[in-house]
């Protein structure tokens, strides 16, 4: 057993060093030739291109770790492919100061304390010991249960959150990322929504919160599940996306129009009719066409339909009955279980939608952008890179943390922020892209940075002002500068910063105002103040000696309201 | 509550000069330290023509039938019937009436030929006058108006959007993109409306004024420092927002509806679009450049299209009626532009839930004062409304003519280091002259 493993290491740590020297001879050919020959050009990307399949070959043969090593040799071989097609410039590799913030805040949630980031620092700095460290912490099952529930259900009201958190939802999500389940035995338990045991009874809530408004539930399983908008296709075929048509709308809907909310005895139940859910829709011509169950290319489900005139009797000899409250009585077809065996399971959309949601993610936007509408309108930037990808996701079980782990330890993961010039399309992942903290994880970064705990406290607040997961385009409206200006909310947290271990107090009992101020860029910046920063806040310390608790809240005010605060980077 | 002890002047200034001092003793560690204090700075002809904008976003997409050019008693006309105007010869729906009577100050376009046929694309063309060429995002009507006629020292929010509606299908998903595109966010719009006021004006009571300006300052010399070195356009929104908050803090009332005389907002009527047309001739008044108005989607009838339009258009009608004529009345009328329009018409023809569907091929719109001529109609489409006939114009000889009435010149070259070339407005495209004044 130990000499295989070890020859198998051997063997691909020799395949990526000829993976990398053949990119290696293509780019020289390709700087060497590029002045003044455009076909040298063109013979260069293409050998790059060769040397990749074969690459990709050798790769996936040999993905069978899970330590995920594979992902990151496919990522960095594509994604370095993808500089010489686009003629970007690349930046270079993050600092070690940038790197132990950015890993933080993308896998755990929350920006380092400043033990974390020192200790790293001051250790031999191994990045990929930092990144298992991250994965198997708490704070990765709490971070990824977040944005799985933004993607899933949305954002929504704080009562809401609250009754998602009392009917086991969130702690479904959470044992899903915890116990690193596939993620296709999940879609297809949060759809069936009769679950067998204790540990998935909140996996009835995905549907139960859209409260029998069957519409709501198709346009939610398109992008969260299939990686596509279907919103479109309500009145009409899409106009632009020939796949996406307006049968498929109404098919998915029909799948589901037979499902019903129950609630007896505090048990919350979502269930489903033997009889009806049979309509027409009318296309822009004018012409009706009946909701046949059918979704994208998956041939229509057979099913009885009764002549229009016909009104259908519901009876118990349909139906079959389960001991599980949770469950109720089943009818012997059912759409749901039809939908789950013949449109979900198996379908290649899964693994891309899955696959592509992830690196989002990380990689700050997907391969196919946005990230949810993974039509023929927009076409992937590294088609084979997501084609590999996803392959492997499904050979692996969605197993989220080998992926996770694979993107991370990339070269483009680990790229600078700062974007070089010559480098313009964010589709080359040529830098790191950076992207506001979501609301969750900026109330879990201002809890620790204030209050020395990543607590969950200040998360309502947040996350009701700052909802954005993904956004396509960040633009920070006056509003979310006027919260942060001037409302109660926030200023009681810094207010509130006055446990003698908070930092207000930490720093102002700490020693000489150098120290004060490095600590407190440590802390809320996981980095050391430069001269000129050190300077000035030094200065405004030094004169604000009248009241040095105040002068301390309003420099930590100036930090936690920082655009380098606000950004992952 | 807590106040800082000490506030005699003599500290205040000696604060001030240390602020200003200490910082100054970085500037050569700090790249971005010299823009800490300025204002953005602006063309100086900027403000010559003293120019505004009102524009009635009609998003959905209203139907011309039902508006501009009606062809009652034909196979396309639907129910309404169509009325004589003040100009002889020219007739609109009888859901008009009172534009009707106003049809000399006016102008028409009834010959509008664009291309897109989904809302996003739509919204995109006819607000920022050209389809996308991603990366690169060219910025939105309202924002190269702020740039070119505002006023950036003032305090009052010189693009704003009154849009009382979070949702609206694509409209939403288009609000939560990059307004102001390679102009930068400094041009993007204040958002207010309704229900929707803008919260946390208010100064917080356990902070000085003097405290509230030194950390703003301090905040901007870490932030810029963030922005400048990584080219950011998303910080740079970020800290423009932030420069927005104490002009907007000193101007509160503006946005506060109840503050509008009573009278005037019965006349306006009592429904959002209304107040908030109201309200945009009031930030008019006050300063502020281009106002753009919208109430989510309402206009995408593909369902009872009649039945929906006739509770639609008289709200439109009676709008737009009460908007130039108090602005004629204040003498408003010749330097400020309104527009009324979405972003393509409807098709002439029903579908099966007497809805009528997206149809960019023939359409029309409506513009007032500001450089337009009153009076005229534009272009023509046939008896049935299914083709433009005469006169045709797409989105980017729109633009030029709104530019052109605006004294903007409609074909500048952007100055854009590292990017394409780009015009205001591309390829050429000339404005209409008969509505230019």
């Amino acid at each position: 057993m130990m000499s295989f493993g070890f020859t198998r290491l051997i063997q691909r740590s020799a395949l990526r060093d000829y993976l990398e020297f053949m990119l290696l001879v293509a780019f020289v050919l390709w700087v060497t030739l590029s002045v003044d020959a455009v076909d040298a050009q063109e013979v260069a990307q293409e050998v790059a291109q060769d040397v990749a399949q074969d690459a990709a070959q050798a790769i996936l043969a040999d993905s069978t770790g899970s330590a995920g090593q594979e992902v990151t040799d496919a990522v960095n071989l594509w994604v370095k492919q993808g500089y010489l097609n686009y003629e970007t410039a690349v930046a270079t590799r993050c600092s070690d100061e940038a790197f132990v913030r950015r890993i933080h805040l993308d896998l755990i949630g929350r920006t380092p304390t400043p033990t974390e980031s020192l200790d790293w620092m001051q250790s031999d700095r191994d990045r990929d010991k930092l990144i298992d460290s991250l994965i198997s912490q708490e704070g990765f099952v709490q971070n990824f249960a977040d944005f799985y529930d933004s993607l899933l259900m949305g954002r929504t009201a704080e009562g809401t959150y609250e009754q998602r958190k009392q009917h086991q939802w969130r702690a479904y999500l959470e044992g899903m990322v915890r116990e690193n389940r596939p993620w296709t035995e999940v879609v297809e338990e949060i759809l069936l929504a009769r679950p067998l045991s204790e540990e998935q009874k909140g996996a009835v809530w995905f549907l139960y919160e859209r409260n029998n408004d069957h519409q709501k539930i198709a346009e939610s399983i398109a992008p969260a599940i299939f990686g596509l908008r279907i919103e479109c296709a309500q009145c009409h075929d899409h106009m632009m996306v020939d796949e996406i048509k307006q049968s498929h709308y109404w098919g998915l809907v029909a799948f589901f129009n037979r499902s019903k909310n129950e609630k007896s005895e505090g048990v919350l139940r979502v269930s489903e009719s033997a009889v009806g859910g049979f309509s027409e829709f009318a296309d822009i011509e004018g012409s009706s066409t009946p909701n046949y169950l059918t979704f994208l290319d998956t041939e229509v489900v057979p099913e009885e339909r009764p002549e229009k005139s016909d009104k259908q009797e519901d009876s118990d000899g349909l139906y079959l009955t389960s001991e599980r409250p949770q469950v109720g009585r089943v009818p012997k077809f059912s759409r749901r279980e039809k939908f789950v065996q013949e449109v979900l399971r198996d379908h290649p959309r899964l693994a891309l939608a899955f696959t592509n949601r992830i690196w989002a993610i990380l990689m700050g936007r997907g391969i196919v952008h946005p990230f949810d509408e993974m039509d023929s309108m927009h076409e992937p930037s590294h088609p084979e890179l997501l084609d590999w990808l996803s392959k492997d996701t499904k050979a692996h079980q969605f197993d989220l943390r080998r992926l996770v782990r694979g993107l991370v330890r990339s070269e483009a993961y680990q790229k600078s922020s700062v974007r070089p010039k010559g480098a313009e399309d964010p589709a080359t992942f040529a830098w790191y892209i950076e992207r506001p903290l979501t609301g969750e994880q900026l109330a879990r970064s201002t809890m620790q940075v204030l209050h020395g705990r990543g607590d969950a406290e200040a998360v309502g607040i947040f996350r009701q002002q700052f909802p954005e997961v993904l956004p396509r385009d960040y633009v920070t409206t006056v509003k979310k500068a006027l919260f942060l200006t001037n409302s109660d909310d926030f200023d009681r947290l810094i207010q509130s910063s006055t446990a003698p271990d908070d930092l207000v107090p930490r720093l102002i009992s700490s020693g000489s105002r150098k120290d004060q101020i490095d600590q407190l860029f440590q802390t809320v910046f996981a980095r050391t103040p430069d001269a000129g920063e050190r300077e000035a806040i030094g200065d405004y310390l030094d004169n604000r000696r009248d009241d040095p608790t105040q002068a301390m809240q309003q420099v930590v005010w100036s930090m936690l309201t920082s655009a380098e605060f606000r950004f992952n980077h | 509550m807590t106040k800082r002890g000490c506030g005699s002047p003599e500290h205040t200034l000696h604060r001030r000069l240390f602020l200003q001092g200490g910082m100054a003793a970085t500037a050569s560690s700090v790249a971005s330290f010299s823009g800490l204090f300025s204002i953005p700075a602006f063309a100086a002809n900027a403000k010559a023509s003293g120019k505004k904008v009102i524009l009635l976003w009609l998003c959905g997409a209203p139907s011309q039938f039902e508006t501009w050019d009606p062809k009652s008693g034909t196979e396309t006309g639907g129910p309404f019937r169509s009325i004589p105007t003040a100009l002889p010869g020219v007739h609109v729906s009888e859901l008009m009436p009172r534009c009707a009577t106003i049809m000399d100050k006016l102008a028409v376009i009834r010959s509008m030929k664009t291309g897109p046929s989904e809302h996003f694309q739509g919204i995109d063309a006819l607000t920022r006058g050209d389809t996308p060429r991603p990366p690169f995002t060219r910025p939105i009507l309202g924002s190269v108006i702020a740039e070119q006629l505002g006023d950036l020292d003032s305090p009052v929010p010189q693009f704003v959007l009154l849009d009382p509606c979070p949702e609206g299908n694509e409209f939403k998903s288009f609000k939560a993109g990059n307004w102001a595109g390679w102009l930068g966010a400094e041009y993007g719009p204040i958002r207010a409306g309704g229900d929707y006021s803008i919260p946390n004006l208010d100064k917080l009571e356990t902070i000085s004024d003097l405290d509230h300006e030194d950390r703003e300052t301090l905040r901007q010399f870490l932030s810029r420092k963030y922005e400048n070195d990584r080219r950011s356009e998303a910080a740079a929104s970020y800290n423009a927002a932030f420069n927005r908050v104490r002009g907007l803090m000193s101007c509160a009332p503006l946005f506060d509806l109840e503050q509008l005389p009573k009278a005037d907002r019965e006349r306006y009527g009592r429904g959002a679009f209304s107040q908030h047309a109201l309200q945009a001739r009031h930030l008019i008044e006050n300063g502020s450049t281009f106002v753009m108005v919208a109430n989510g989607m309402p206009w995408d009838n593909h369902v009872f299209q009649h039945e929906m339009h006739q509770m639609l258009v008289p709200e439109l009608d009676n709008v737009l009626y009460q908007l130039v004529t108090d602005l004629k009345d204040r003498d408003m009328l010749d330097d400020t532009l309104v527009i009324a329009m979405g972003e393509f018409g409807r098709t002439p023809w029903l579908n099966e839930a007497r809805g009528r569907d997206h149809y960019p091929n023939a359409w029309s719109l409506a513009m007032a004062g500001g450089g337009i001529r009153g009076g005229v109609v534009h272009g023509a489409t046939d008896s049935l409304g299914v083709e433009v006939v005469d006169g045709v114009a797409d989105h980017r000889n729109l633009f030029s003519t709104i530019f052109s009435a605006l004294g903007i010149d409609p074909h500048h070259e952007y100055e854009l280091p590292g990017l394409p070339t780009f015009h205001r407005v591309e390829g050429k495209a000339v404005a209409i002259k008969e509505l230019l004044v």
